[in-house]
């Protein structure tokens, strides 16, 4: 197998508009290629592992755990029906009108679900190595939930899908553009507020090969709806195991609608995993965006946030722990694009080892936009000599009556601090894992939901 | 009663960077003695505490310490603390994110595991720490802030008192106790360490004024000035100090 950009068959690709974005996204990524420290916005987060030859990328058969070769029952949430696919599309009889299903079927066998809970209330969505397992939870009226490959054939994707990301320049939203057909689409109606967390977990398990897939979700709230999403990408099989995950968000809130947003990422430590996250907001919308990075070879989470309209606000934080030869990189950019838009950015880093964070942070308020307000902070704590954190705040700004602040500090334990602790009897490992927690401490009380600060905490 | 030293300080020598501050220093405290030490400013008095607990930054160049007969400067700062010394500091240091009372329960939990005994759980733990915040008339609220973080001065001594209460240490430390204390918060502040004492606890106590060894009666007192003791007496010396001053002894040099 070689490079990224390989030859697979992909789900609906006789449809014209689909085809057509994909080859779009194919030249795109082969005009940009795997960024290089030259590339703008890559020169601290040197992504050279993705360059190898030696990437797989599967089909649904791949996988024992996913393929069925006998009548079974199928869980593609179109109420019960028997199923007779070998793998892949297959014409389903559930009743809602002859159509043809995207699922992949699912062997209940070589993943256990019922174990796969976190310690909170949740609808709770599973992928494996990047392809959804058809199991829905019961869902409110209201909240449509949907494979992404589903949403192309019946065109519903076809309003959202590839709308926000510049292919142009992101090269791995290019890439991952060039397949598109994984991943999820969902939509909460007008005015729907959800009464527990959606949790997308995106586990991955690999054996000898480099797995590579591409995750993409749509995430479309109506005016006035209200969610909180929960991405968790975990990891279980052999250390070695070089696998990159390649995800892009798009996200679509529509006025007043407010989106919790959480991700953490608790993956290999040889893992890749490039993520981009891009958000529409409209009129009153609020989007809060939490992401805890920890573990991967290199972990790239880039958040882009256009505030379109006016009192739209976001609030982007993020914590990052790591160490070994990690490079975790959390990047943002914030658009205000209408007057009186707010955005908080609070970022803070604890980095040990070898390993490399990096935050680059963009705040560009647009001409006219009066009464925006962009504040970004950024803080690490190096826990050894050879750490190293990278810090690029890049403010526009091009209107007057604007409100804006950025800083960044880089430090170490405060010695004093550890001291004093230590005087008192507390293990010098101790009282710095005290004093990490600490110092993470202002950044989890972002999250509201308190049930979900504690999961975090727990993984801090 | 055949008293037996508990700590021994002998031609001690310490220097920060390349500047050498204690010169010689010479001390034995035998269990339950009380010892006060009185110098100028900049004589080294904190730098001797802080040598005394293992603070980084500090280079001992010669001489030893001891404590209950084992050579201190191989252990490790919360070693040090588990074998019982306690240093009541004269600037306590605030760490924001970290509330007192998990601070305080990580602290008495570290030395019952030292000491084989159970870890106390939140409740037995909050139980104790009430009791003797109580006894010094500190708040529950206080309690609930970060450790030190907004105290007033005084508040941050009270506190250090606590922390003393409850690890109950067999050498207490207490470098400046009395700075920014008002008269009362004095009184209670030295009513914890006097109830330390059950005639095997051992307080070194320094101090700029006479006014706490009327409170905290030392069994001896030391003048401490370029890194070693000028002299030494009973609680007299401190009287004799507080109407003369220094100026004889830093002169002496
Ligand atoms: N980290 C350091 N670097 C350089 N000099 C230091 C350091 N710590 C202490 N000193 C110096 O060592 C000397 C003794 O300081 P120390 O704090 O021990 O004095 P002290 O007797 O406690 O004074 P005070 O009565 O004012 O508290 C002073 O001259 C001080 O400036
Ligand atoms: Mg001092």
């Amino acid at each position: 197998m070689a490079g990224l950009l390989q030859n697979k068959p992909l789900l609906c690709d006789d449809i014209p508009w689909i085809n057509a974005l994909r080859q779009k996204g194919r030249m795109a990524f082969e005009a940009q290629g795997v960024p290089t420290a030259k590339t703008e916005y890559w020169q601290y987060t040197k992504p050279r592992d993705l360059n190898a030859d030696d990437f797989v990328m599967q089909n649904s058969e791949d996988y024992e755990f996913l393929s069925v070769d006998e009548a079974h029952d199928c869980h593609c949430g179109k109420g019960e029906h028997e199923c007779h696919c070998h793998h892949g599309e297959h014409e389903c009889h559930c009743g809602n009108g002859e159509h043809e299903c995207h699922c992949h079927a699912s062997h209940e066998e070589g993943i256990n679900l019922a174990e796969r809970v976190l310690p909170f209330e949740a609808y709770y969505l599973y992928f494996a190595n990047g392809m959804f397992i058809p199991m829905y939870p019961a869902l409110p009226a209201g909240v449509e939930i949907k494979p992404l490959a589903e949403a192309i054939f019946d065109g519903e994707a076809k309003e959202y899908l590839g709308k926000l990301v510049d292919i142009e320049k992101h090269p791995f939203a290019a890439l991952n553009t060039a397949y598109g057909e994984e991943g999820l689409f969902l939509r909460l109606q007008n005015g729907v507020k959800l009464d527990k967390p959606i949790v997308i977990w995106n586990h991955s398990e690999v054996e000898d090969e480099n797995v590579f897939y591409n995750l993409r979700n749509l995430i479309v709230l109506e005016k006035g709806a209200k969610a909180e999403i929960f991405e968790y990408f975990d990891y279980k099989g052999k250390e070695k195991s070089r696998y990159f995950a390649n995800c892009v968000n798009e996200v679509f809130l529509a006025a007043e609608a407010s989106l919790h947003h959480y991700k953490l990422q608790d993956e290999a430590f040889k893992a890749n995993h490039v993520a981009l996250t891009v958000v529409r907001a409209k009129r009153e919308a609020k989007y809060q965006n939490f992401c805890f990075q920890h573990g991967a070879n290199i972990g790239r989470n880039e958040v882009v946030v256009q505030l379109a309209e006016e009192q739209a606000m976001a609030d982007v934080s993020a914590a990052y722990k790591m160490a070994g030869w990690a490079t975790l990189d959390f990047t943002t950019d914030i658009e205000h694009m209408a007057a009186n838009t707010f955005s908080d950015q609070l970022v803070k880093g604890v980095i040990d080892g070898d390993a490399r964070g990096v935050f680059q942070g963009k705040i560009k308020i647009h001409p006219d936009c009066v009464g925006s307000e962009g504040h970004q902070l950024h803080k690490a704590i190096l826990l050894s000599d050879t750490a190293e954190a990278d810090v690029k705040p890049e403010l526009k700004i091009y209107a007057d009556d604007v409100k804006c602040s950025h800083g960044a500090a880089t430090g170490e334990l405060d010695e004093n601090q550890l001291f004093y602790m230590q005087s008192r009897g507390i293990d010098a490992d101790e009282a710095r894992r005290i004093l990490v927690e600490a110092f993470l401490d202002d950044v989890l009380l972002k999250i509201e939901n308190e049930d979900i600060r504690a999961y975090f905490k727990s993984k801090v | 009663m055949t008293k037996t030293p508990l700590l021994e300080i002998e031609d001690l020598h310490a220097k920060v960077g390349d500047k050498e501050i204690i010169k010689g220093f010479n001390l034995t405290i035998y269990e339950g003695e009380i010892h006060a030490v009185m110098g100028p400013n900049g004589a080294g008095k904190s730098t001797l505490s802080n040598v005394i607990c293992g603070k980084p930054g500090y280079e001992v160049t010669a001489g030893s310490i001891r404590f209950k007969g084992k050579n201190l400067l191989a252990l490790a700062p919360e070693e040090r603390a588990r074998e019982g010394i306690f240093l009541c500091m004269q600037y306590p240091v605030e760490i924001p994110g970290v509330p007192t009372a998990t601070f305080l329960k990580h602290a008495v939990n570290a030395q019952r595991k030292h000491q084989n005994l159970p870890e106390l759980d939140t409740m037995a733990f909050v139980k104790l720490m009430r009791e003797e915040a109580k006894k010094l008339g500190i708040d529950n609220e206080m309690l609930k802030r970060p450790v030190n973080v907004g105290f007033s001065g005084g508040e941050k001594k009270r506190f250090e008192t606590l922390q003393m209460s409850i690890l109950k240490p067999q050498l207490a430390i207490l470098d400046e106790a009395d700075s920014g204390l008002d008269i009362d918060a004095l009184k209670v502040v030295a009513d914890g360490v006097n109830a330390l004492g059950d005639g095997k606890r051992s307080l070194l106590v320094i101090t700029h004024y006479q006014r706490l060894l009327n409170y905290i009666v030392p069994d001896f007192v030391h003048v401490f000035a370029d890194g070693h003791i000028v002299k030494s007496g009973d609680k007299n010396l401190a009287l004799e100090l507080e109407e003369k001053g220094y100026a004889e002894f830093v002169k002496e040099k």
